[in-house]
């Protein structure tokens, strides 16, 4: 008797067990089961990386998440902007500080001559003017790509800035080709004159002449303007060779050496800006005359004196009998 | 003056000339990774929708 009621005893336990085992609604058992599974960033956190697998020809899709992929971001939306508006307002507050202190740079004009000089020739010009006219769009619709959203979008509305972005990517992209055939011309006619020497560290010691009242020495470039050519020629490869590699993309390098490339073409397009900036105010309104030299072609020839020196006598070398001196006519620089 | 214009209508003129070989060679990328075993459909232009949410 005893053992038939220890089996009922034992059936209804059971019983009682299965029925409490059953999911109730609202209870913590009636939650969906897959909840408490481990989720994506439990895995991103453990791994750093979610890849899978798949059978499509693009590799590349099987990766779905990777902590590099927010690094870049946080460089794009963080840093980006800040470093390019230091770099570009400072630039911009230097140049208007200069010129309240210490004014443009002035040829007094009882000191003229009246002779003319060919300082640059043609292809000299016309190689100057198309890399500056490809790099102002260019420098324009990079600097879209960092502040257009925002400050453009709020100004013009999100449709007219998506229609200039998209046009302004065109240009960016097709213009850096005549910026980088500019850039080719700009090594071939003028790397032979930007060669450092003795010459440009005597230059640089006396300030370029801004910082006392003699002027310094200078063949046919000064220690200034060797700075701005080899600025534009480093600058201007690092910005071809990584513009390339992101107007290909995927071709040379994956995804993290296109936010890699990304980066580098960013922070060296906004530095290049910047620097162009200086060399715009030097060669237009910092400094009378020298505009004349890149949009004529030819300067006084006591500008050319007071500023280049040693490259107007090496030019009277090669004219020795120098009959154009005393005339008007230019004297051809090469 | 005249060799200014002169370089803008060449940068122009080279920039066009760049865009017209590019778009004959390049394909956009729903293109490039088609085959004969996966299609890849035409997303559309405007892929983050007009409030930038990606609600098209």
């Amino acid at each position: 008797m005893s053992h038939t009621i220890r089996i009922a005893l034992a059936a209804l336990v059971l019983s009682a067990g299965a029925v409490l085992a059953q999911p109730q609604p609202g209870s913590p058992s009636g939650q969906n089961p897959t909840t408490r599974a481990v989720n994506e960033e439990q895995l991103l956190r453990e791994f750093e990386r979610l890849d899978g697998r798949v059978t499509i020809p693009d590799s590349k899709a099987a990766t779905l998440e990777q902590p590099q992929g927010r690094e870049w971001r946080t460089f794009r939306e963080g840093w980006l902007p800040w470093i390019a508006g230091i770099a570009i307002l400072g630039m911009l507050l230097a140049l208007v500080i200069f010129y309240f202190t210490k004014g443009r740079v002035r040829l007094d004009h009882s000191e003229e001559s009246g002779t003319k000089i060919l300082r640059f020739n043609t292809f000299e010009r016309f190689t100057h003017w198309l890399t500056a006219s490809s790099f102002i769009v260019l420098g324009l619709t990079g600097l879209n790509y960092i502040f257009g959203k925002r400050i453009l979008m709020p100004l013009i509305g999100p449709d007219a800035f998506s229609a200039l972005s998209q046009w302004g990517k065109y240009a960016h992209n097709y213009l850096a080709w005549p910026f980088m055939l500019g850039i080719l011309f700009m090594m071939v006619v003028w790397l032979r004159d930007n060669i450092p020497n003795r010459v440009d560290a005597a230059w640089l010691k006396a300030g370029g002449g801004f910082l006392g009242d003699a002027h310094p020495s200078a063949g046919r470039f000064n220690a200034g303007q060797k700075i701005v050519f080899w600025i534009v020629m480093l600058g201007g490869i690092a910005m071809s060779v990584t513009g390339i590699i992101l107007m290909f993309p995927i071709s040379a390098v994956d995804v993290n050496g296109i936010q890699l490339n990304q980066a580098i073409h960013a922070i060296i397009g906004v530095l290049f800006v910047a620097a162009i900036l200086a060399h715009i105010y030097i060669g237009s309104l910092g400094m009378e005359g020298a505009y004349d030299a890149m949009g004529s072609g030819e300067v006084d020839l006591a500008w050319a004196r007071r500023h280049h020196d040693l490259w107007v006598e090496e030019q009277q070398a090669k004219t020795a009998s120098g009959p154009q001196l005393g005339g008007s006519r230019p004297i051809p620089a090469e | 003056m005249k060799t200014i214009l002169l370089a803008v209508v060449a940068a122009l003129a080279i920039g066009a000339g760049a865009a017209a070989l590019l778009s004959a060679t390049q394909k956009t990328a729903y293109m490039a990774y088609t085959t004969s075993g996966a299609r890849v459909s035409e997303p559309g232009h405007n892929l983050v929708g007009p409030a930038w949410t990606g609600r098209i």
